[in-house]
């Protein structure tokens, strides 16, 4: 029981990375209409930023932290311009097209990780960002402060992100747009602008779930994320792709499934379940468990 | 229904004028040198059958399309080289065919959906668009896939007034209505008329449009063929022949 209470909460937490990456991933989707599928390696790239600013300030969290959420903010709005150039139609998503370019991001973030930083060798985060010691331990249960503060910014973030989406002009012309992109022109709200709004603010998701990943792992490597990629972009599938509530739900299950297939399969199989898991669910339900929404 | 054709004034300036615009898909050319002219405080009827270039022409007004030649001038200035939301928010609107409602938003999103440049004024228009249509506001929190037909017309319509539009288009409102709602529809455009709104309508429905419009074009695969007062348009042979079924 111990086992299990213990990585249900390692899995929540971890969990809440998938979320908030799903969620970003489904909104470059849905309202700038790219499959940005790299996009985790943006993230990690801003954890490595993140981690020389921690250098250069001597651990000065709030400046890490910030440097990292303005860093994937930054990034994103200059690769906007990028996959606007490269799309043949505002108005559908291109697949082929933006995929390029994405993978194209990917794979020369993973390059300059591997080459220019700390001699591509994986980097350590200090105690002052991650909190290392365990906020209470019972038996074989410790909660990290980490896996705590994780789980809730991840919480915080998800229900502001929806209070944007739903109470704000920004967000009605997201989900205008999300619906149908030449209605949305036809009333009058401008494509390519909203489109910029979406790349800023899955930019600001995206350099809150860097801080997040610190804290859970504490180090990070130039593949780490080639592999979260992967899971974010089979969680977006799973749930149906551009279906945002989906993205939460299977994010979250996914965290949980590793966490429990980790506690109690010995060995490493928890990506090899996870995926045979996927699988069988994009067997069965093709359109994923909540249906496509684009 | 019947309006009097005598607001057509020469003294005047055009609302709105489209100089010999040519729009094409590709190969094919929808409209070949289309001019029409709409004056304040009217209502203009574009006539023709499925295909005449109709919705083309709209929507190359709204700036959706841009004309390979030839120009639009809205109110003094030419427009065909703006951006959609610009026109929006210079006082063009479309009502678009098949409605254009956000179905799985709310009739309130979509109301202000209508009001995204124009925030500052959705009180007042969200208070006068309520008062045309009552049933809007018991329904505003309501998902606007549970609206009939009739209904999600009126929305759209209402929409369209949160812009605060100085020319309402319309593009066949009639499409795929009950009669007795169509001639409803019909009535809110001349209600909407007699507050001050120029309308250009497009519509298959010719009798039922010519009767409630002042002026009106034929359209014929992508020209004009016949222009003038409704009610000369009304009694003119060809086009009794070829839209009235008599």
């Amino acid at each position: 029981m111990q086992v299990f209470i213990a990585q249900i909460l390692n899995g929540l937490s971890i969990g809440s990375v998938y979320m908030l990456l799903a969620t970003a991933f489904n909104l470059l989707l849905l309202v700038a209409m790219i499959i940005h599928f790299s996009y985790p390696q943006v993230v990690v790239f801003c954890m490595y930023i993140i981690w020389l600013v921690l250098k250069i300030t001597n651990n000065n969290v709030f400046f890490g932290i910030l440097a990292g959420v303005s860093s994937a903010i930054l990034f994103n709005i200059i690769s906007a311009p990028l996959f606007q150039k490269i799309m043949k139609n505002r108005e559908e998503v291109d697949i082929n097209a933006t995929m390029v370019l994405s993978m194209a991001i990917g794979w020369i973030i993973t390059d300059v990780l591997s080459h220019a930083f700390n001699n591509g060798l994986p980097i350590q985060f200090p105690e002052e960002i991650t909190g290392s010691k365990p906020l209470f331990r019972v038996g074989l249960i410790s909660i990290l402060p980490g896996q705590v503060l994780a789980l809730s910014i991840g919480i915080i973030v998800v229900v502001g992100f929806f209070i944007l989406l739903y109470k704000t002009k920004m967000g009605r012309a997201f989900r205008a747009i999300a619906e149908d992109p030449a209605g949305a022109k036809l009333v009058g709200i401008p494509l390519v602008k909203t489109g910029f709004q979406s790349y800023a603010l899955s930019g600001a998701l995206g350099g809150l779930t860097a801080v997040l990943l610190i804290m859970l792992f504490h180090s990070a490597s130039p593949g780490l994320g080639e592999q979260v990629s992967h899971k974010v972009l089979a969680v977006s599938i799973v749930a149906g792709l551009g279906n945002l509530v989906g993205g939460l739900v299977v994010g979250l299950a996914l965290g949980i499934l590793e966490a429990l297939v980790q506690g109690y399969v010995s060995g490493n199989w928890s990506n090899a379940i996870a995926f045979v898991v996927m699988l069988v669910i994009i067997l069965v339900k093709p359109r994923g468990l909540f249906g496509v929404k684009v | 229904m019947e309006q009097n054709s005598t607001l057509v004034s020469g003294e005047k300036a055009p609302m709105l004028t489209v100089e010999e615009i040519s729009v094409s898909y590709g190969h094919i050319q929808a409209l070949k040198k289309i001019s029409i002219e709409v004056y304040p405080q009217e209502i203009v009827v574009l006539i023709g059958a499925n295909g005449a270039g109709k919705t083309t022409l709209l929507s190359s007004i709204l700036g959706v399309k841009t004309p390979s030649s030839g120009k639009v001038v809205f109110e003094g200035k030419r427009i065909d080289k703006a951006s959609v939301d610009r026109n929006v928010r210079a006082g063009l609107c479309l009502v678009p065919e098949g409605r254009g409602v956000f179905a799985s938003m709310s009739v309130l999103d979509n109301l202000l959906l209508g009001a995204h440049h124009n925030l500052a004024n959705k009180d007042k228009n969200l208070a006068r668009v309520y008062e045309w249509f009552p049933f809007l506001y018991k329904r505003k929190d309501q998902i606007a896939r549970t609206l009939s037909g009739g209904e999600r017309q009126m929305l759209a319509i209402a929409r369209a007034l949160m812009s605060d539009p100085k020319l309402i288009m319309i593009d066949e409102p009639s499409l795929g209505l009950a009669p007795i709602i169509v001639n409803s529809i019909f009535d809110i455009l001349i209600t909407l008329n007699r507050e001050g709104y120029t309308v250009l309508l497009a519509e298959q429905n010719a009798f039922k449009a010519l009767n409630c419009a002042h002026r009106g074009y034929v359209l014929e695969t992508g020209t004009i063929s016949l222009s003038g007062p409704s009610s000369r348009l009304l009694n003119d042979p060809g086009v009794k022949a070829a839209y009235l079924g008599a």
